[in-house]
């Protein structure tokens, strides 16, 4: 149990495997392959990593191809392959520098070059293995301050991190949600007024929210429900929007956008499965109180850290009955960009599916971590609290976590990321049941002074002819003892 | 014919709703229905009924069903709810047959009967599906003590039944269920969880505005606008008896499905006491001036006189009786301009006022003590009945409907050990009825059934009969009874009262321990169709034998000073020595008992020395007295 809050029992490891397309011939390609591994593994900023950077010796537009055909299916296809980025080096007529980007549904580099002598090795490799680099840096700065704060931590030179950064850490991590394997998501439309009384939010989810949580599907599942509220009135505890003459518009004050949620009266009560739920608000206005904006910045929407995202809807002119798909497709982008990151999502890099499997390894860090210490909590509650009875089940789960958290451990150590999070995911819940079981909170709290209060009436008075016989002895051995010491100075 | 008409209307409208919409869709239909009844009491039902497809159900997007309730009934798999707030007594005797047949009316406090799913997904095992029902009854039952506020959490396995005859089920709930599999795509074909019907009951628990909070929440105008603004937890829990109820049922034509959420408020307010004002609520002796006087019975005091009695029709108004007008309609409702939001009945002469500030759609049927008023959109809406003295000539009274039966229960005998059960039901109709008669005891009466006897002209047709396991099920007894036409019956059983352990109190044991109310279920004659009309007796208070609760804390006082004064007397008859009389030294007290005694001899001599002058013969008595006494003090210390 120790081994693992310690952090000795695993050692955090990530390696990346890189594959490496090239229309060039194939020893130039080994060459770069070679060449970028190199330059990787000696980046002190990559600290973190392994690279392993292999040449394909497939034709890389037929590659390419085969990629762009998984683009329509499921996420999880591509990301069970062994590879964790793909890099296709392309010659290409019109570009002139050399330049690269990056696919949005899959891991794939694309590196385009003029013919000639861009192609070298020797220029190629670094500007490739630069562009890697920008890959991976938020996520080695994420990861390696999360492992700075626990036992985890190596003595590797740290990822040097200035204020601002540490600060954009922390923020983004107060902002997401706790890892869970299932969310519920919840989309609600709150209403001053008895209009807009419906929208059309099947259209709207299926454009923008469900395509996004079908690529989280392989990190999480989702369950999503819908409600139409009228009459909300604001929460009796901010001071509600004030009227400005010089824009005509409502605001809403900064202090007043955490208290916003009516809590009390606006029925946001968490789902009933397992889960958390995560909440989102679209708020429409009555009209004698629109436009109703956020004071200073004049934006319209923000997001509740662990909790949700709001935001304010002014309908242009008349008030509609109901609201359509095409009204609420700018309110959903914004959702979907709440949820990301609510949900944790790296900011960089510009591909979802490279920040994906990035968010992957960093919850798979975290959980490991976090049930490491749960372990360790709960091995120095029973050394403290000796009495406390460890019934068998608390021991099973133990168990059970210690095995979990070595199979995470070895799948982070192969690159087997989603089996690592599984796996840490299994041992964080069952520390927690472990920690949390019933019957042993209950023995925390068992006082001695009961056993005293019911000891005292028998005790107490036991306690009289003990003290008076002892008192007596007492008396009688000085009496003794002066006899004695006066028969003494009478004999001398 | 149909007297009190508000159940008739009410289930005639259902099926109009219902077909008339080709297509299931989100509907939202509300009504208040108004009926002054004797006693200068005045009946209030509300109803609010909306409706969601069922597809749109299972795929989680909640328009005017509310989501909090229908999360709860997905994940518990319950196919229909019933949910019962209940407080006060309906009196049956003045105020005639019961609103909506009984149908929307539960037990004092608390009741709740739900069909659940079985574990579908072959449970094979006997028992296991139980097991799973019940597991499913104690979620439910914990998220809605949640939802409103309620201790249904301890409707345990003590206090759930499975009532055979009392209740069926109100929607289509095969169809409905056979649909939702479609729409959530599971397996299909296979064998669907059959239903199983609990119910429990919490006659303890005290129906207070935070029930009514979340009952309001979950209309889709929240008590803001339409006839719900009138509710009002002051005004509502001050009725003489009133009921608040949640029904969920599936509602399936032509196999289109939709699920529908009845909510209903019934209540019987006292109008002379709901318009006393809010600011002094303790009634207060007018001012001279505002009594009307009796001039024909002369009074001595000229400051005071006989109020005059007003035997006509009383004034009121919404305002003042709930304390506020309706705040304009509810415009999500989809009702058609045919159906009316407020229907009043009152004797077709009485003066009735419209306050409101748009023109309001009424409708007063020829021949008929029903008027019907459409509720203004944005517009406060009020009724005004003015004082109105009566025709003497042909006084216009409401007739009353008289109920199915009249039931009364009580409990008989005395002691702590013993009681009787006395149950009277009286048909006071010329026809037979028969009924179902239910009762759910708790684990702790215990009756005795060789006692069961049916007197009178009753027939006991047919008897369901769980016995009770101590702490774990309580009795379950119903009966099917015939009850000849203009007759009563008479049930009686005598029972037996179990001493509770000493953690299983309340803290106000004394107060005694609720015994739910029994239901009446009078079944609907034959070729009638429909759920039947439903009465409930009042709860019981039945007073257990209750122990000194600082008993256990006296008895380990009285035994630990038992076994001190044993330990005492042993640990000293071990330690003393044991010496003869002579070795025992001068205690210090025995010394300064004998200098006080021999100062009091002293002063007694020298009292005597001082009255020797006056008196001789005495004088020597008491000097030959005085000094034997100080001698034989003198030997006694000298024993010592």
């Amino acid at each position: 149990m120790s081994s693992w809050a310690e952090g000795q029992a695993c050692k955090l490891d990530y390696p990346i495997y890189v594959r490496l397309f090239s229309d060039d011939d194939r020893e130039q390609a080994t060459k770069v392959a070679a060449e970028v591994q190199n330059l990787l593994r000696a980046d002190n900023d990559l600290s973190l990593y392994n690279f392993y950077v292999t040449q394909d010796d497939s034709n890389a537009t037929i590659a390419m191809d085969a990629l762009h055909s998984v683009q329509h299916t499921s996420y999880e296809t591509v990301e069970h392959r062994e590879h964790h980025l793909t890099v296709s080096i392309k010659e290409d007529l019109n570009v002139k520098a050399t330049e690269a980007s990056l696919w949005s549904w899959v891991p794939l580099l694309e590196v385009r070059h003029s013919p000639g002598k861009s192609a070298d090795p020797a220029t190629l490799a670094p500007f490739i293995s630069q562009e890697i680099r920008k890959i991976f840096r938020e996520e080695q700065g994420t990861i390696s301050s999360m492992v700075d704060e626990t036992a985890f931590t190596t003595h590797r030179p740290a990822g040097q991190l200035s204020p601002e950064a540490r600060a954009t850490l922390d923020g983004k991590k107060t902002r997401a949600f706790k890892y869970a394997s299932d969310y519920h998501l919840t989309f609600s439309m709150f209403t001053s007024s008895a209009t807009p009384s419906s929208w059309d939010i099947e259209g709207a989810l299926e454009n923008t929210i469900n395509p996004l949580i079908a690529r989280f599907s392989s990190i999480s599942k989702f369950t999503v429900d819908t409600q139409v509220q009228l009459y909300a009135s604001f929460s009796p505890s901010i001071a509600g929007p004030l009227y400005d003459e010089s824009t005509r518009e409502w605001q809403l004050q900064r202090s007043d956008l955490s208290g916003f949620i009516n809590a009390a009266e606006w029925p946001l009560s968490p789902g009933i499965g397992a889960g958390p739920t995560i909440n989102f608000v679209l708020f429409v206005p009555s009209k004698d109180q629109s436009p109703l904006v956020i004071a200073e910045t004049g934006g319209n929407s923000w997001l509740i850290p662990q909790w949700g995202g709001v935001q304010i809807l002014n309908p242009s002119g008349k008030q509609p009955e109901r609201l359509s798909a095409s009204d609420l497709e700018p309110v959903m982008l914004t959702f979907a960009d709440q949820l990301s990151s609510l949900l944790g999502l790296p900011s960089s890099p510009p591909s979802l599916a490279l920040r994906i499997s990035s968010l992957t390894r960093e919850r798979a860090t975290s959980i490991i971590i976090s049930a490491s210490s749960t372990l360790g909590a709960l091995a120095r509650l029973t050394l403290k609290l000796k009495s406390i009875a460890i019934p068998e089940s608390v021991a099973k789960s133990v168990d059970q976590t210690i095995h979990h958290l070595d199979q995470a451990c070895r799948g982070l150590q192969s690159g087997q990321y989603h089996e690592a999070l599984e796996n840490a995911r299994t041992a964080e819940e069952e520390a927690e049941q472990a920690f949390f079981e019933p019957s042993m909170v209950g023995q925390v709290y068992f006082p001695d002074e009961h056993k005293v209060a019911v000891y005292v009436p028998l005790l107490g008075p036991m306690a009289v002819p003990l003290i008076m016989a002892l008192a007596k002895e007492l008396r009688e051995f000085i009496k003794k003892l002066r006899e004695k010491r006066s028969g003494k100075a009478k004999d001398e | 014919m149909k007297l009190l008409n508000l159940p008739a209307a009410l289930l005639a409208l259902l099926p109009l709703i219902n077909p008339g919409i080709a297509l299931p869709s989100n509907n939202y239909t509300e009504h208040l229905h108004l009926r002054p009844l004797p006693g200068g009491s005045l009946y209030a039902g509300f109803s609010f009924t909306s409706t969601t497809p069922l597809s749109s159900y299972v795929a989680n997007n909640f328009r005017y069903f509310p989501r909090a309730l229908a999360q709860i009934l997905q994940y518990t798999h319950t196919a229909e709810l019933h949910l019962r707030f209940a407080l006060g007594r309906w009196d049956d005797e003045s105020w005639g047959s019961r609103p909506r047949d009984g149908l929307r009316e539960g037990g004092n406090g608390v009741e709740l009967w739900a069909w659940l799913e079985n574990g579908g997904d072959g449970a094979k095992v006997e028992g296991e599906e139980a097991r799973a029902a019940e597991e499913r009854w104690s979620d439910l039952v914990n998220s809605l003590s949640g939802l409103f506020c309620a201790s249904l959490n301890f409707v345990d396995s003590g206090k759930t039944i499975q009532p055979v005859l009392s209740f069926s089920p109100e929607g289509t709930l095969e169809a409905g269920q056979q649909t939702r599999t479609n729409f959530t795509g599971e397996k299909q074909g296979e064998k669907q969880g059959e239903l199983r019907l609990l119910h429990g009951m919490l006659p303890h628990e005290v129906v207070c505005t935070e029930n009514l909070t979340p009952f309001l929440k979950l209309l889709p105008c929240k008590g803001k606008a339409g006839i719900s603004s009138l509710l009002d937890g002051h005004k509502l829990f001050d009725a003489n008896w009133q009921t608040m109820s949640v029904d969920v049922l599936p509602v399936c034509h032509d196999g289109e499905c939709e699920l529908e959420i009845q909510q209903t408020v019934d209540m019987v307010l006292d109008v002379e006491r709901s318009m006393r004002p809010r600011e002094s609520p303790i009634p207060r002796p007018l001012p001279m001036e505002d009594i009307l006087c009796d001039e024909d019975k002369s009074y001595s005091g000229h400051d005071t006189c006989y109020p005059k009695h007003f035997d006509g029709e009383m004034e009121w108004s919404l305002e003042r009786i709930f304390g506020r007008p309706i705040r304009g309609s509810c415009p999500l409702s989809t009702a058609t301009s045919d159906d009316f939001d407020v229907t009043l009945e009152v004797p077709a002469d009485r003066n009735i006022q419209v306050l409101a500030e748009a023109a309001v759609p009424q409708q007063s049927p020829a021949n008929s003590l029903i008027r019907h008023y459409k509720l203004p959109e944005g517009k406060d809406f009020d009724l005004f009945l003015p004082q109105q003295p009566q025709n003497p000539s042909e006084p216009q009274q409401l007739p009353l409907e008289q109920p199915p039966l009249y039931v009364s229960r009580q409990m008989t005998g005395y002691g702590a050990e013993r009681g009787g059960m006395h149950t009277l039901i009286r048909n006071p109709h010329p026809y037979s009825q028969r009924v179902v008669y239910l009762e759910s005891l708790p684990w702790f009466l215990r009756p005795y059934m060789h006692t069961l006897k049916v007197s009178g002209n009753g027939r006991l047709k047919n008897m369901y009969y769980t016995p009770l396991i101590d702490r774990k099920r309580g009795t379950q007894l119903e009966l099917l009874l015939e009850i000849p036409a203009e007759s009563t019956v008479e049930l009686t059983y005598d029972f037996e009262k179990a001493i509770l352990r000493y953690t299983e109190y309340p803290p106000d044991a004394n107060r005694g321990f609720d015994i739910p109310a029994a239901v009446v279920r009078v079944l609907p004659t034959q070729g009638e169709e429909g759920q039947g009309q439903y009465l409930r007796t009042t709860s019981l208070l039945l007073p257990l034998p209750t122990p000194d609760f600082s008993m256990p804390y006296n008895v380990i006082i009285l035994t630990s000073t038992v076994i001190a004064l044993g330990f005492g007397s042993v640990f000293n008859l071990l330690v003393r020595r044991f010496v003869l009389a002579d070795e025992v030294p001068v205690s210090p007290l025995a010394g300064l008992v004998g200098r006080v005694k021999e100062r009091i001899g002293e002063l007694k001599a020298k009292l005597k020395g001082s009255a020797e002058v006056g008196e001789g013969v005495e004088r020597k008595k008491a000097a030959n007295g005085g000094p034997r006494e100080a001698v034989g003090d003198g030997s006694v210390r000298k024993k010592k």
